[in-house]
């Protein structure tokens, strides 16, 4: 058999142990755990006058009960503001319980620990705290108008502003033939993974050893937060992200409070503590993302060519900012996209409001920076009376550009320098892809069938795989068997597939003999973690370059055994052979054997290995100086900068005029990630995020009322789609690999969510007639805006002659 | 930890004094006290049981009472300790004539170590709280007369065995060292009005003190 795996569908192997119910969850650990169990915050902004817990003593079975008052040293400082920069003047962050004040419904005031978690929630109910309410400040524009705070000290509610600038905009709009200006708003979602967060803790006093178990996207930094927090040196701590049911980015933000309180409690107690979030939990306490007002002025020429772009977002950035202003930075630096913009502004100004904390979920801000962009540019093509498809065409980057420098600063304080692509080579797949010319006839046809359809495109660039570093370590054992191992975690991507592929491909060994590690500190110290589409990228290269360093050596040993040159050897299927010289040959797993001069006969691969062993010098150590025994090599990746990927969406809306229900019949994609190590999974990843993506754009939000109360706050009532509001993705694939990892891969991992809001958008409008400037859109809403009179008509939907009418 | 309070009971100085400093009254008022042993003058051995949470267990513990100025004020010396933990308390007390009753003050400072120190600030005053509310009613009830005392036929053999002791006569003067007093285990019967427990709120910083050596079975009332 081949074992070069690397671009085939190999069929996720961790898949046999997920779908039939054999994954390890965090809340399939430790059934003997005492339980916690949270107080939260009911107000979203209130003083905390008073904790009466006397009446929660009565429950038979209560252990212990934690609030402020009980956390001392580091963990009685605020949580840390995991990312500092410059323009986040004033950041905040939460106690892991409340001091004195909350914030936003769901922060947590006490957490009680209990024989099981229906006897805590019994003390928790039991458990008295008196409240002083303060006004509530909810949404961008309450923010912005700051007639109440939400920190006392910043009146503005203003926690930062993002400001780039790549040319003189003032000066460019005022030379512009033509100029728009428009505001448009997007609205809250989350990243709702399958499973919540949860956090279980055991406390070794004999070996003063801790090992934690927690649903994270960054066990390593988990490890080192734990370890900062309950001033334990950071080798007596253990951090493993078991079976992760779904992350989608806020399970990158750490340390949850939850993180740290329940190895606190364990320790404390010296027994086994256990916490797992519920939907409410996970709705009122985790994270959120995307709500933003987008205040837009562009200037350009009668081609449709794009001069000057002046964009000023406010962001809501929720009740505190322990991960920064990466998603107002990625908004801001992506934006812009697949285009050239001669001048570009873009100013963000991250506000504080009394609800969940916003970080990155699946696009982290990319979603709305591309409904910015594309909106402008549909909005240009109907000013214009042009095809949205050739406005697009026209600003588009050349293929001969690259690399492309937009002359703006990413995420990771590295240029934003797009390093390779074929931007309108997506648009031409994609037109043929959605039969994009055809989008005439498509509509007669619906409506002669009494619907209104309406089509809709956008493109992305997406700058994946973020440094600083990954690493990888290989192993190969006596019995063959090839252990992988990296730090960073997996939520279901397929990584125990794909590192296995590139690894089984860089060695020459069966799929078979590949076993991979992921997320768990005893195996690998260093890692960053999983978010960002960065895995593929950065531990992708990793493990091919441990895998390489195993190859020399083991190539190296086979050379003496075989007396020959190692240029002359190959490994295929496990066995290292001299090129066109049959039989004279070595299996990989002697070699294992063979690289340690310790060799007592314990199995038969030893037995074997002692008849090629080279009796060795006397004068020569059994170890050279610089070699080390074993079958092993360590590597890390380090980027120069992000890889930027690239893709185009469109979707064809059907709407009902009697319910104004909104139907995706068609949505296509053209996706680039450089090359493709597993083109099933890379759909996968597309399937996901498009669903994610629909349902940013039609279904959820976070439905905050003005104190603050998240009324939708469980499954029954945030609406996410199911299979049957997902369309069928027709996918073609592009590839422009990367010149700049040896792999020449991009990353994959958010792209399907990021163009959804604004093709959808596009499409609602190109079938209405209507103007769409607020996303997500319903039914109920599609059918107010038709109804308003004073509602904005499309310059198309004037020239048509068929189409909605008032 | 340091903490303050005080309580109203219904009796002279003289009378709280000879009652709270008489061993076969404390034997039978400490809540969760299984058996009081006077091993000198002013000093007591005790075996307690507590039964909240992670305090729950049971406590072998010691009193010294030092610095006696009857009827005013005393200082109680206690320290214990059981599987969950241990705690060292220092309890000044003083009694002063509040009409026909007596307003006793106390100001304690005191250590907890061991497991049970990792409970949590509430579970530890909470406890102390209720035990202290359950002292006081039964000292005011012993003064006030409204219980029948259980009996505290002094008992040969080693301290620590709970039990429910049968009712007999008993005269409540402490009879001499080595002698052993065998209290109630379970919660004082009846609950408690308003009144003793805002006694028994007021004065729970003197059992905060105590809160992890002597207590009652909170999880055998219901």
């Amino acid at each position: 058999m081949t074992t070069k795996l690397f671009g085939e569908p190999v069929r996720r192997r961790e898949d046999a142990r997920l779908i039939v119910g054999q994954g390890r969850y965090l809340d399939d650990i430790g059934s003997a755990a005492l339980a916690a169990a949270f107080v939260r915050s009911p107000h979203a902004h209130a003083r905390i006058v008073g904790i009466d817990a006397d009446a929660a003593l009565d429950v038979e079975g209560l252990v212990a009960i934690y609030a402020y008052e009980d956390l001392t040293g580091p963990m009685a400082e605020p949580l840390p503001v995991l990312i500092p920069h410059p323009q986040l003047t004033s950041p905040r962050t939460g106690y892991p319980l409340a001091n004195g004040e909350v914030n936003h419904v769901g922060e947590a005031v006490v957490m009680v620990v209990a024989t099981d978690r229906y006897i805590a929630e019994d003390a928790c109910d039991r458990i008295v705290v008196t409240y002083e309410e303060l006004p509530v400040v909810v949404g961008v524009d309450a923010a912005r108008e700051a007639e109440a705070a939400v920190h006392e000290e910043i009146p503005d509610n203003v926690a930062a502003v993002h400001h780039q600038e790549t040319g003189d905009v003032e000066a460019a709009l005022a030379a512009a033939p033509r100029t728009l200006s428009f505001t448009q708003y997007i609205e809250r979602s989350g990243s709702i993974p399958m499973e919540g967060r949860g956090v279980h803790a055991r406390w070794d006093a004999d070996d003063a050893s801790l090992r934690v178990y927690s649903s994270t996207q960054a066990s390593t930094s988990v490890r080192a937060a734990i370890a900062a927090k309950l001033e334990l040196s950071v080798d007596r701590v253990e951090v493993i992200a078991p079976d992760v049911g779904g992350g989608f980015g806020m399970k990158i933000v750490h340390p949850w409070p939850e993180e740290l309180l329940v190895p606190m409690a364990a320790i404390a107690l010296g027994q086994e503590v256990k916490w797992s979030e519920d939907r409410r939990e996970h709705f009122i306490s985790s994270a959120h993302e995307r709500q933003q007002r987008q205040e837009i002025t562009v200037g350009y020429d009668d081609d449709g060519r794009i001069t000057a772009l002046d964009v000023h977002v406010w962001h809501d950035n929720g009740a505190y900012t322990p991960y920064g202003i990466i998603v107002p930075i990625v908004t801001a630096t992506q934006l812009i996209g697949p285009y050239v913009i001669p001048a570009y502004r873009v100013k963000v100004e991250s506000v504080y409001t009394n609800t969940v904390i916003v970080t990155p979920y699946r696009g982290a801000g990319r979603p709305q920076g591309c409904y910015a962009m594309e909106r402008t540019l549909d909005r240009i093509a109907d000013a214009l009376g042009m095809d949205r498809a050739l406005v697009r065409e026209r600003n588009l980057i050349q293929p001969d550009q690259f690399p492309y420098d937009q002359h703006l600063t990413f995420q990771d304080g590295r240029p934003v320098i797009y390093d390779s692509g074929d931007y309108p080579g997506l648009m031409a797949k994609l037109k043929a892809l959605v039969g994009w010319d055809d989008a005439a006839s498509l509509r007669s046809a619906a409506e002669a069938r009494g619907k209104l359809l309406g089509i809709g495109m956008a493109m992305y660039v997406e700058g994946t795989g973020p440094g600083p570093y990954e690493g990888g370590h290989v192993q190969v054992l006596g019995s063959g068997k090839v252990l992988v191992s990296t730090g960073l975690t997996s939520q279901g991507q397929g990584h125990e597939t794909v590192f296995a592929q590139i690894v089984a491909s860089e060695l020459g060994v069966p799929i078979e003999d590949v076993e991979v590690h992921t997320g768990d500190t005893r195996r690998f110290g260093y890692a960053v973690g999983t978010f960002a589409s960065r895995a593929a990228v950065m531990s992708g290269n990793a493990v091919a370059l441990a895998a390489r360093g195993v190859r020399e050596k083991a190539l190296r040993i086979a050379a003496d055994v075989l007396e020959a040159d190692p240029g002359d050897l190959e490994i295929d299927d496990g066995l290292v052979q001299v090129k066109g010289t049959p039989g004279a040959s070595i299996p990989l797993r002697t070699i294992a054997v063979l690289s340690n001069p310790l060799r007592y006969a314990f199995d038969e691969a030893a037995k074997q290995a002692t008849q090629f062993a080279i009796p060795g010098s006397d004068d020569k150590p059994p170890v050279a100086v610089g070699d080390a025994p074993g079958l092993e090599h360590r590597d890390y990746y380090s980027p120069i900068r992000s890889t930027f990927a690239s893709g185009a969406h469109a979707a064809v809306v059907e709407i009902d005029p009697a319910t104004w229900e909104i139907d995706v019949v068609t949505y296509a994609v053209v996706h680039d990630c450089g090359n493709v190590v597993n083109p099933m999974i890379v759909e996968g990843q597309v399937h996901g995020g498009v669903a994610q993506g629909v349902g940013g754009a039609l279904y959820e939000r976070m439905a905050y009322d003005a104190d603050g109360q998240l009324q939708n706050a469980s499954f029954m009532d945030f609406l996410m789609p199911f299979a049957s509001e997902v369309p069928d993705v027709v996918i073609d694939h592009q590839q422009t690999p990367s010149p700049l990892n040896p792999l020449g891969i991009k990353g994959a991992g958010e792209a399907g969510v990021i163009p959804g809001t604004a093709a959808i958008a596009s499409a609602i409008e190109d079938a209405t007639g209507r103007r769409i400037a607020s996303m997500p859109i319903a039914p109920s809403q599609l059918y107010d805006l038709m109804r308003d009179e004073n509602a904005e008509r499309t310059m198309a939907s004037a020239a048509r002659t068929t189409g909605a009418r008032a | 930890m340091n903490l303050d309070g005080s309580a109203v009971l219904h009796a002279d100085p003289d009378r709280v004094w000879a009652v709270i400093t008489d061993p076969a009254v404390l034997a039978r008022t400490i809540p969760g006290c299984e058996s009081l042993e006077q091993v000198g003058d002013d000093q007591y051995k005790m075996q307690v049981a507590v039964g909240v949470g992670a305090i729950r267990g049971s406590y072998a513990g010691e009193v010294r009472l030092s610095d006696q100025e009857r009827p005013s004020s005393y200082v109680m010396h206690a320290s214990g300790a059981g599987a969950p933990g241990n705690v060292r308390a220092t309890v000044t007390i003083n009694l002063e004539p509040d009409g026909d009753g007596t307003t006793l003050t106390y100001s304690a400072d005191a250590v907890v170590g061991g497991p049970v120190a990792g409970v949590g600030q509430r579970m530890i005053t909470g406890v102390a709280k209720r035990m202290a509310g359950q002292f006081f009613t039964a000292i005011d009830a012993e003064l006030t007369g409204t219980v029948v005392p259980i009996a505290t036929a002094p008992s040969a053999g080693t301290a620590g065995r709970p039990s429910t002791a049968a009712l007999s006569e008993t005269e409540g003067h402490a009879p001499a060292g080595g002698r052993v007093f065998t209290g109630r285990v379970a919660a004082p019967s009846g609950a408690v009005d308003l009144r003793s427990l805002a006694v028994g709120a007021a004065a729970g910083g003197l059992f905060t003190a105590l809160g992890v050596v002597i207590g009652y079975r909170l999880g055998r009332r219901r």
